[in-house]
């Protein structure tokens, strides 16, 4: 008798996991596609215990209409970040930040990183790249790039979803289809953008600093000439 | 080669003029089964060459390399760094250690120190390594025995790890977080709860697996008395981890040779003495209660303050001190074109993986790729042991003894 009980007390299990997500997605049935709360709230949204804290519906979620939100940290390819309004440093450049310092390249594990530095009409090298290649098929997502660069020229993208019908070209992403606005990496990456924005801040503070103690140092040198 | 066209030309054989003379049964020669390398009992791409007299196995060969990656080698191109993004590749199952035993092999060779809170962020990550393995274990393991619906509430489990890991190091599976000097950076908001949640979800669901196998009597039926592997044999193959544990050996590395500072925290280690896949399972089961314990303990001594080392020998500057000091980007570029650079030596340390003693053993020759990266992987260590665990048993019992042993192909095979 022992038997039966116990496979009976184990499908009991079954049985109750399977109702209470039929009642759960009753509850949570998005009334139209692509109707998930936004990523902040998706996270809070409060379920039963042992549900799926990310999943809503009584159907699984309804891909590509409908997405999980991934967290900031989520990586998948690099892209290069450009200022639309760049500061004095960078004008110059149209305000793409990579300097062409190779060092992604250099600490890209599966080597997808090809940089061509810029070089200027009079053939001198100029701290920006002419060429920039990754090559996404290689790439295995590490984010060293983004990591170790020391401008927070490059950011690794959201964007999961570019698969083609053609395994070479498509893949190998140049720089115009690398580049993407600051705004951008702003909005997938808040808390990393908020901290280059402090240090932003502070730099040009002790830039103002500087100029104004060397103004006064001018201001001083002057009167003292004079008097 | 032969052209496609050619193969609608082949006749087939002519019909034997006369029937064949009628044949003695063949009762003293066992039927060679091949099972694998694609089967999905297996695993991974392991084939299994059994012998069989009847249903009765008399001999069951493990063929491995179907999975050879040379990542041993690949480790020599790579500066120390890079190198963590390659050791939790061997083992897909468990990453978390694999990154960890690496990073510590590579830190006894530079001799630095790891900041307090590194080392316990380690220690969480480490066990919900060691949760979310044991529920693919426990949820395939029960697949692979017909019991389809605990696969859909481990992972159900694991997921939630996944996401903590993807929040914490931006990868589900990779996250290669754990580095050299400590960690890659500091936790992400929210770490502390998510965890928690995560901690105090997991009792009651150890308690419906239980529920769903533990006295169920097909289970049992399928894995009490089947697979054993004594004590002495575990020994002589060497294997570690819940074989040992199973087989009324308590030995654990986190006890017996700590790191990350595992003596300081307060857990048993479940011993059974049968020695069969269902003690097997049963150790397992209690090791998924232990890691909430160890966890939860210090998740509540997780200590503020700086997450990597402050050695500039190993540690890039911070990004703040890049743009004021030019010596600091000239620091930054050598450490990471070039790598960091141990002294020539050797250094091996061991932790105790979810499957048991993962090894890393790791050479240097003084310059900043190590001269030799060696991998002791506990499959590859138990997998000879699946022929003493199966022999004498029916096939279905192979079944259980692969799913038992848990193999991951990509350790076996590195
Ligand atoms: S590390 Fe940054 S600045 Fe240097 S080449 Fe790469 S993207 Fe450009
Ligand atoms: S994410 Fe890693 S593999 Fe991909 S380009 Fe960056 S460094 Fe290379």
């Amino acid at each position: 008798m022992a038997f039966g009980r116990e496979a009976l007390r184990g499908m009991g299990i079954t049985i109750r996991r399977f109702y209470s997500t039929y009642r759960h997605g009753l509850n949570l049935q998005p009334s139209a596609a692509g109707d998930l709360p936004a990523p902040a709230e998706a996270r809070n949204t409060k379920v039963p215990a042992g549900m799926p804290t990310r999943v809503g519906g009584l159907a699984t979620v309804q891909y590509p209409e409908q997405k999980l939100p991934v967290p900031e940290r989520f990586r998948y390819i690099p892209f290069l970040v450009y200022d639309e309004e760049p500061d004095h440093e960078r004008a110059d450049f149209d305000g793409v930040r990579c300097t062409a310092c190779g060092i992604c390249a250099k600490v890209c594990p599966p080597q997808c990183i090809w940089i061509v530095q810029g070089k200027g009409e009079d053939g001198k090298a100029r701290p920006v790249s002419s060429e920039f290649y990754i090559d996404a098929s290689i790439c295995m997502s590490c984010g060293f790039c983004a990591e170790y660069c020391p401008f927070d020229a490059i950011k690794m993208d959201h964007d999961y979803e570019f698969s083609s019908y053609e395994r070479h070209e498509s893949w190998v992403f140049d720089l115009q289809e690398l580049l993407h606005p600051v705004a951008y990496h702003a909005a997938l990456h808040p808390s990393d953008y908020a901290r280059e924005a402090a240090e932003e801040r502070a730099k040009a503070e002790a830039r103002a600093a500087k100029e104004a103690a060397k103004a006064a140092k001018a201001a001083a040198a002057a009167g003292g000439e004079a008097g | 080669m032969r052209a496609v066209d050619d193969l609608e030309l082949i006749q087939p054989p002519p019909a034997p003029s006369r029937p064949l003379p009628p044949t003695e049964p063949v009762v003293d020669e066992p039927m060679v089964l091949n099972i694998g390398p694609h089967h999905p009992s297996t695993h991974g791409v392991l084939r299994v060459v059994a012998q069989l007299d009847g249903e009765r196995i008399v001999s069951a060969t493990p063929d491995i390399g179907y999975l050879h990656t040379g990542i041993e080698k690949t480790f020599e191109g790579k500066t120390y760094v890079k190198g963590t993004t390659l050791a939790p590749r061997m083992s897909y199952l468990s990453p978390i250690h694999n990154n960890l035993a690496y990073v510590l092999a590579v830190e006894k060779l530079l001799d630095v120190e790891v900041p307090e809170r590194a080392t316990v962020v380690r220690v969480i990550l480490a066990e919900l390594d060691r949760m979310a393995s044991h529920l693919v274990y426990l949820g395939i393991h029960a697949l692979d025995l017909g019991a389809s619906s605990l696969m859909l509430y481990t992972f159900r489990e694991r997921e939630s790890i996944l996401d903590l890991m993807e929040m914490t190091g931006g990868a589900r599976m990779f996250p290669s977080y754990i580095r050299p000097g400590g960690l890659a950076m500091d936790l992400p908001e929210g770490f502390e709860a998510a965890v928690g949640e995560i901690l105090d979800r997991m009792p009651s669901a150890i308690d419906e697996y239980e529920t769903l196998l533990t006295k169920n009597p097909f289970w049992r039926e399928r894995t009490m008395g089947v697979a054993r592997l004594s004590a002495e044999d575990a020994i002589a193959f060497g294997a570690t981890g819940w074989l040992l544990r199973a087989a009324g050996i308590a030995y654990d590395l986190r006890k017996a040779v700590p790191y990350c500072g595992y003596e300081s925290y307060d857990f048993e280690v479940p011993v059974r003495h049968e020695a069969d896949a269902y003690a097997r399972y049963l150790v397992r089961v209690a090791e998924i209660r232990e890691a909430v314990k160890i966890a939860r303990q210090a998740l509540s001594r997780l200590p503020g303050g700086a997450w990597m080392t402050s050695d500039r020998k190993v540690a890039p500057p911070p990004k703040q001190e890049l743009a004021d000091s030019m010596e600091a980007v000239i620091h930054h570029f050598k450490l990471w074109t070039e790598g960091f650079k141990p002294a020539p030596g050797e250094a091996y340390v061991g932790v105790e993986a979810p499957r048991g003693e993962l090894g890393m053993y790791v050479v240097s020759d003084g310059s900043g790729r190590p001269w030799r990266v060696h991998m002791r992987s506990p499959s590859f260590t138990q997998l000879q042991a699946l022929e003493t665990m199966v022999k004498g048993g029916l096939l279905a019992d192979l079944v259980t003894g692969v799913a038992n042993l848990d193999p991951v192909l990509g350790e076996v095979d590195r």
